[in-house]
């Protein structure tokens, strides 16, 4: 009897406990700001944004636990059963490709008479945002293991953010930024007096894939 | 014939002898090099980025404000609390789109250019690279609306301390300057640069 009368206040306290997760779970969350912003890195440009694409990629992973190893000069591999999670998260991101007028001087124009050809210097790409779509996360936990961490999540969405920067020169932007600058650029110039079939707008060079690869910004 | 049976016994034992030791010798050079581990492959399978959309654009950005934002939540439980601290990255890009000029937006009079550019704006409403978020802290359960939450006051934190008058201010005066030395380079040495209202 003293034993049960001594349970009592624990379950009591338990049921507490998980009555808060349940509030929690509810949205009635005390959020805090109790951080400050960290660093704001302010820069003048001048740089001319002619493409915009969209891009979607799953980002998966396969988290299977393997117990490795070797006996008796005999190696092993196997999957560890019960271990095993999988996880997909979905993610967009706006990728644009721009123009540096930063440089731009007088070198950049050459004029023969009423025509006028506009040197620009080399395209480049970068991501402007990415967005990791929360709701349709989907991931699948065995019983042995834990669900996936906030750390884990970011490191895969940081990983697949990685692979989209690396997939730019398959995606055809550079040649497409190319014709677009023109189609900015012409309009400009015939409202300054030039006429169209004397405008010229070309680019410093042709690339190869190696080259459009260096031309990526990467953010680290 | 005694002696014959002895000397086999007695080579018989020591055949066996050596063998244990060879079979302790190899047994223990063997498992000396036996080795386990356990573990997980940590990096994400090949999957392809599809290209959802692809439009012309005509932005000039004179201002870019690179910003990371820590942003905190937590729960109340009775035993101990549960917190989510994440770091969202993001940049702000300050121009003018091109598609937005009007008819007669460059104008000449006398040696005099005026040019009416678009009113400076914020080129990218969606700014924030998420998935470069880092996750600082965690300590309990938090779902995809928790995280989206996040998302969403990392962003008004944002546009609150970077889309300032100041800052905008300063776009306005570095697209002046950039219009006015693209069309010095042209041979336009007086030049009118205003921007919209």
């Amino acid at each position: 009897m003293r034993r049960i009368l001594f349970i009592w206040p624990v379950l009591l306290l338990t049921l507490l406990a998980c009555k808060g997760e349940q509030a929690g779970d509810g949205g009635v969350y005390q959020a805090t700001d109790t951080l400050p912003m960290l660093i704001t890195q302010i820069q003048k440009c001048s740089r001319l944004y002619t493409v915009e694409m969209k891009v979607h990629k799953i980002v998966t992973h396969d988290d299977v636990i393997r117990l490795r190893g070797s006996v008796l000069q005999k190696d092993f591999n196997f999957k560890v059963p019960l271990g095993a999670r999988k996880i997909a998260i979905p993610m967009d991101a706006t990728l644009k490709a721009y123009v540096d007028f930063s440089q731009f001087s007088e070198k950049n124009i050459e004029r023969n008479g009423d025509k006028i050809t506009v040197i620009l210097p080399e395209p480049k790409v970068l991501m402007t945002s990415s967005k990791i779509n929360q709701k349709e996360i989907r991931e699948y936990v065995a019983l042995a293991r834990a669900h996936f961490s906030d750390a884990e999540m970011t490191e895969y969405e940081q990983q697949g953010r990685a692979a989209i920067i690396q997939s730019i020169p398959q995606l055809g932007m550079f040649e497409m930024a190319r014709e677009n600058s023109a189609r900015v650029l012409v309009p400009m110039l015939t409202a300054l007096g030039y006429q169209e079939e004397n405008i010229t707008i070309a680019f410093r060079k042709q690339y190869g894939v190696d080259d459009l690869k260096r031309l990526l910004e990467i953010i680290p | 014939m005694r002696k014959t049976i002895e000397n086999i016994r007695s080579i018989t034992v020591a055949a066996a002898i050596i063998a244990v030791i060879l079979i302790a010798v190899w047994l223990y050079r063997s498992l000396g090099d036996a080795r386990l581990e356990m573990g997980a492959d940590n990096s994400i399978d090949l999957t392809p980025t599809q290209i959802e959309s692809i439009k012309a654009v005509g932005e000039w950005e004179f201002l870019s404000i690179s910003t990371e934002e820590l942003v905190d939540t937590t729960r109340k439980r009775l035993f101990g609390d549960d917190q989510l601290v994440r770091i969202y990255y993001g940049t702000l890009r300050l121009g003018v789109d091109m598609k937005q000029v009007e008819p007669g937006w460059i104008t000449q009079r006398n040696d005099t250019l005026f040019l009416t550019l678009p009113k400076i704006g914020l080129l990218d409403r969606d700014f924030i690279d998420e998935a470069r978020t880092k996750s600082f802290f965690e300590s309990g359960t938090w779902k995809a609306e928790d995280r989206e939450a996040l998302y969403k006051r990392a962003y008004r934190k944002m546009t609150a301390h970077c889309l300032t008058p100041t800052n905008l201010r300063t776009a306005e005066e570095n697209g002046r300057e950039s219009f006015r030395k693209l069309l010095r380079s042209m041979g336009y040495q007086k030049t009118e640069i205003k921007f919209g209202k």
